[in-house]
Parts: structure tokens; C-alpha cells; sequence
């Protein structure tokens, strides 16, 4: 996104034959398929892989990992206090960094949130804030606030989308062609969503403002509130903040080996792994370094 | 305050009403003839089927200096105008029952010969009532179904309060004052702020507090759509009245 060169970036994935590998190849971005090789040549390292491998992986890479090094993990529900103590064993002042993002990143509109941990400095978030802040919205945030953005923005794209094929259906239903429907339904979201957040006004009084008296829209309105649409909207939120934080307690209480981590972990990389690899960037002087490609 | 007492005249066919005019000064009579003789602004405040006999009794002394308003409820302008001569001053006017209290809420429309003149007289007369607004006609059952009705709503809503509060622990007494109170500073709040009223309710709720998952209960009972659909059948049913 134009913030860092695409050749001080390496990624490392165990499968090779993934579409995100051929992808960041396209890139310019350097790829391994060696974890340890990339800790050893980057300075931030972002580890990107479901919430169950992170264990296996910070034993693997945790004897390369120096006081140099930022580790920012993405994995939902795990926490930084789990990270520090297992990298205690390896480095005893190890820097991390949790940060929950969304799919929207793709497209330059993601929303970020972070939390530094005990050992990482004012720079380091800002650091990562300022590469974050590349692909969308990002800013700090108190680590026991990220289960409630989870709920919120990182499980939202898909409240949007599911309401984006029903409004799409509704399109259709009333004599629209599918494609046209979602592509007006979609612009009608981004549209509202552009002017909240480029507005002082609250979503209640934009909301006013569209619905003329007797109007279309205040029929349509009275409709979503028969059916509890706010209630429903709370209700997801809520469930999906819940059981991150169920998700995180369980990760908590496992107590694997690190023989059958090692034996599980070579048999799932095989078999499951569409997310998985280790992307990992190198530290640069962001005030001289900006580089435009990408 | 702005009219002296003596200067209203009231009239009905029998005592039981005149008494508390009596009471706050004001001169009596059972001929409505007299009423309309004797002033200038005559207001008719009979019940719906009465009405279109009162005004042919008063309609041979109706001249072109008198304004006529009505606070009948489901009779048209059209009406009134019909049933009086035809240059008739006439105004429709709907309150509410907290004009009692002077905290109404009253809507008013004009008829084809009344005029500015005629409508500042009013609003400002009645000002000391509570909100006084001139509307179209059209508004006039909607005004109904919001506020005629509404204070009704409020009612139902204050006593849900307070028997919250009782299965919580709280007297009942003490709740329905606290509930009470609760929505009259409410009310004042929106209406000296001016804000939205969205963003008064965003105000009071704390991130994961007491408020919000208060809130959450409301919507999950979809209290919004429920409210809006009492204003709608409200205000069917006064547009449905009026027909008959």
C-alpha cells in the first residue's frame, strides 16, 4: 500500500502452492518457506496464522527472536500475555504487539485496532499504526477492548454482506437484474457509510434527514424495526465478542506437548491452510524511507 | 392569564359543567345564542354528534367580526364552514390534555376566510397553554395519533417504569414519582437542548453500562416499531372518524 518496499518484505508459508504465495510473489515481496529464515532477516514479524497454530509456531521461531524484534499477532483471541510468556522461555524482554484487523484491508479500508504489550515502546505502536494506517482505519486501543472490536468490525464485513444479498434480493424481488442490484446496494452502503464518517451529524438525524414525511423510506424504517433489526444488529455483535472471548479461554486452557505440536502441525499445515503464512517486514526509517511501490 | 375571567362567557345545556367556569370567574349561561351575541371569538367545544345542531342554533347570529373555532374532534373545516354562513371566520384547532396543566401541545389550521389576523390571535392566546402551532389541515389527525393520544402512551410507559422498579424492590409510590420525574426531565432536556434525540440516548450510555443493555432490551422487544405503529392506528382511526 505504498508505505514499505515491496522487496524489504518477506513472506514465509510451509505450502508453497497457495494463492496467496503466487500473489505476494507477484508483489516483489521475498518468500521463504523457513520461519526461522525470516525472523532472522526482519525486524517486524507479523504473524498471520489461525489462533490454534500460534503456540507451535513462537516455539519454533522463539530461539531466533531478539530484543530488536516486534512480534504482532493478528490471531483472534490470543492474547499478548500468552505470546509473552511463551517467548519468556527464548528472549526475556520480548515485543508484542496484538492487533485485530478485518478482511477490508484488501481493499484499503480495514479497520485496526491494536494493543502494545509490556515490553513494546510508544514507537513500536506507532510503528505499526503508521503501516496499518495504509490499508484503512487504525488506531490503540486497551487490549480488553479487542474481543468488542471483533465482534464489530472484524466479524462486520459479514453482517454487510449478508445485508447486501438480501437488499439485493429485495432489488430483485421488485424487478431489478442481480448485478445491477448488488452493485446499487453496495454503493448505497458505502455511500451512507462515507458520509457518517465524514459527517458531524449522528446516524440518527442523517437517518431523518432521508425520511420525508409519509414518505418511502419511513414505511421501509417502520418494516426493519417490526422486525427488531437494531435488536438483531446488538445480538451480533454481542454473540460474536462472546465467543471470541470463549475461544480465547479454551486456547488458554490447552496444555499440548511440543511433540504431538510438532506432529499436528506438519499434518494441518498439509492438509487445512488457505491463511497460512508468516509475512514479516523489515524496520525502516518511515520520515526518509516511503516507497511507492505497490 | 391573558383574557380576564370576566371577560368568557361559557355556556351549556346543563349546570354540572358551568359550576368551575363559575369558580374561575367567569359568567354563565345555558343559551348559546347568548354566547355568540355577546363575543367576538366563539369556541365550540361540544361532542362530535352535538355539534352540527349547535351550530344551526347559533348560525343566524354569526356575522362577518366573529371567529369561530372549533375544538371538535373529527369535523372538517369543511364542515364547520358548511354549516355556517360562508364568509365565517372558522379555525379548527386540536389540543391535548396536559393544556390543563399549561404543558399542551395544540395544532391549529384556518379556514378559507380566516387570516393572519385571526391565526396570531390564536396561537398567541393560546400560547399559555403549552406548544401552539398552526398546520395544515392534513396534520391535524396525525397531531392526534402523536399527542391527542400520545399522552396515553406516556402513561402506559411511566406505569411499565414504576412496576419495573416494584419487582426490583422499590415502593410503588416512590417509583411512579421517580417515573414520572424521569420523563418530564427527559422531555425538558430535548426540548431545551434542541438535540437530536438520538444523541441525548447515545449521552447517557456508558460502553458496556447499566444503560445500554437496558436498551438492548427495548429494541429486542422492537418497542420503536410498536410505538410507531400505535401512532399510525391512532391516527387511522381519527381519519376514519372524521368520515363518519
Amino acid at each position: 500500500a505504498g508505505v514499505l518496499a515491496a522487496h524489504k518484505i518477506t513472506a514465509s508459508s510451509p505450502d508453497t502452492d497457495l494463492p496467496t504465495v503466487s500473489g505476494l510473489r507477484k508483489m516483489g515481496v521475498n518468500f521463504t518457506v523457513s520461519n526461522k529464515d525470516t525472523v532472522k532477516s526482519s525486524d517486524v514479524l507479523f504473524l498471520a496464522v489461525k489462533p490454534p497454530i500460534i503456540p507451535f509456531i513462537l516455539e519454533e521461531v522463539g530461539p531466533d527472536i531478539e530484543a530488536r524484534h516486534i512480534v504482532v499477532s493478528c490471531a483472534a483471541g490470543v492474547t499478548i500475555s500468552s505470546i509473552e510468556k511463551k517467548l519468556s522461555t527464548f528472549c526475556p524482554t520480548p515485543k508484542v504487539i496484538r492487533c485485530m484487523t478485518n478482511t477490508p484491508v484488501i481493499v484499503r479500508e480495514g479497520a485496526t485496532v491494536y494493543a502494545t504489550g509490556t515490553h513494546a515502546d510508544v514507537e513500536d505502536g506507532k510503528l505499526l499504526e503508521q503501516l496499518m494506517a495504509s490499508v484503512g482505519f487504525c488506531t490503540e486501543v486497551e487490549e480488553d477492548l479487542i474481543d468488542a472490536v471483533t465482534g464489530l468490525s472484524g466479524s462486520g464485513p459479514a453482517y454487510a454482506f449478508t445485508a447486501l444479498d438480501a437488499l439485493a434480493d429485495g432489488g430483485v424481488k421488485m424487478g431489478l437484474p442481480r448485478r445491477l442490484a448488488v452493485r446499487l446496494g453496495a454503493q448505497a452502503l458505502l455511500g451512507a457509510a462515507k458520509m457518517l464518517l465524514e459527517s458531524e451529524q449522528h446516524p440518527g438525524q442523517l437517518k431523518d434527514n432521508v425520511c420525508s414525511p409519509g414518505g418511502a423510506t419511513i414505511h421501509a424504517l417502520h418494516f426493519l424495526e417490526s422486525g427488531g433489526f437494531r435488536s438483531l444488529l446488538i445480538n451480533a455483535v454481542e454473540a460474536s465478542c462472546i465467543r471470541t472471548r470463549e475461544l480465547q479461554h479454551l486456547a488458554d486452557q490447552e496444555k499440548i506437548s511440543p511433540a504431538a505440536i510438532k506432529k499436528t502441525l506438519l499434518d494441518k499445515v498439509k492438509l487445512e491452510s488457505p491463511s497460512l503464512s508468516v509475512a514479516s517486514a523489515s524496520k525502516v526509517s518511515l520520515f526518509t524511507n516511503k516507497s511507492k511501490k505497490n | 392569564g391573558k383574557v380576564p375571567a370576566g371577560n368568557i362567557l361559557a355556556s351549556a345545556p346543563s349546570e354540572k359543567n358551568l359550576e368551575s367556569w363559575r369558580e374561575l370567574g367567569c359568567r354563565t349561561t345555558h343559551c348559546n345564542l347568548e354566547v355568540v351575541q355577546r363575543s367576538t371569538l366563539v369556541f365550540l367545544a361540544t361532542k362530535p354528534h352535538i355539534l352540527p345542531g349547535v351550530l344551526e342554533e347559533i348560525r343566524p347570529a354569526v356575522e362577518s367580526h366573529h371567529i369561530v373555532v372549533s375544538l371538535v374532534a373529527g369535523v372538517t373545516i369543511q364542515t364547520l364552514q358548511r354549516l355556517l354562513p360562508p364568509w365565517t371566520k372558522v379555525l379548527r384547532i386540536m389540543p391535548n390534555l396536559p393544556c390543563v396543566v399549561q404543558a399542551g401541545a395544540m395544532v391549529f389550521s384556518r379556514g378559507t376566510s380566516a387570516g393572519d389576523k385571526e391565526s396570531a390571535l390564536l396561537k398567541n392566546l393560546l400560547s399559555s397553554c403549552g406548544l401552539c402551532e398552526e398546520v395544515p389541515e392534513s396534520y391535524i389527525d396525525i397531531h392526534t395519533g402523536l399527542s391527542g393520544s400520545g399522552v396515553a402512551y406516556v402513561y402506559l410507559f411511566a406505569e411499565a417504569l414504576a412496576e419495573g422498579a416494584v419487582k426490583m424492590g422499590m415502593p410503588g409510590a416512590l417509583a411512579s414519582r421517580i417515573a414520572a420525574q424521569t420523563l418530564l426531565g427527559a422531555a425538558k432536556m430535548l426540548l431545551e437542548t434542541g438535540e437530536h434525540p438520538a444523541k441525548l440516548r447515545g449521552d447517557v450510555c456508558t460502553p458496556g453500562g447499566t444503560t445500554i443493555y437496558a436498551l438492548h432490551q427495548l429494541e429486542k422487544g422492537a418497542l420503536r416499531a410498536t410505538v410507531m405503529s400505535a401512532v399510525e392506528a391512532a391516527t387511522n382511526r381519527a381519519c376514519d372518524m372524521a368520515k363518519d
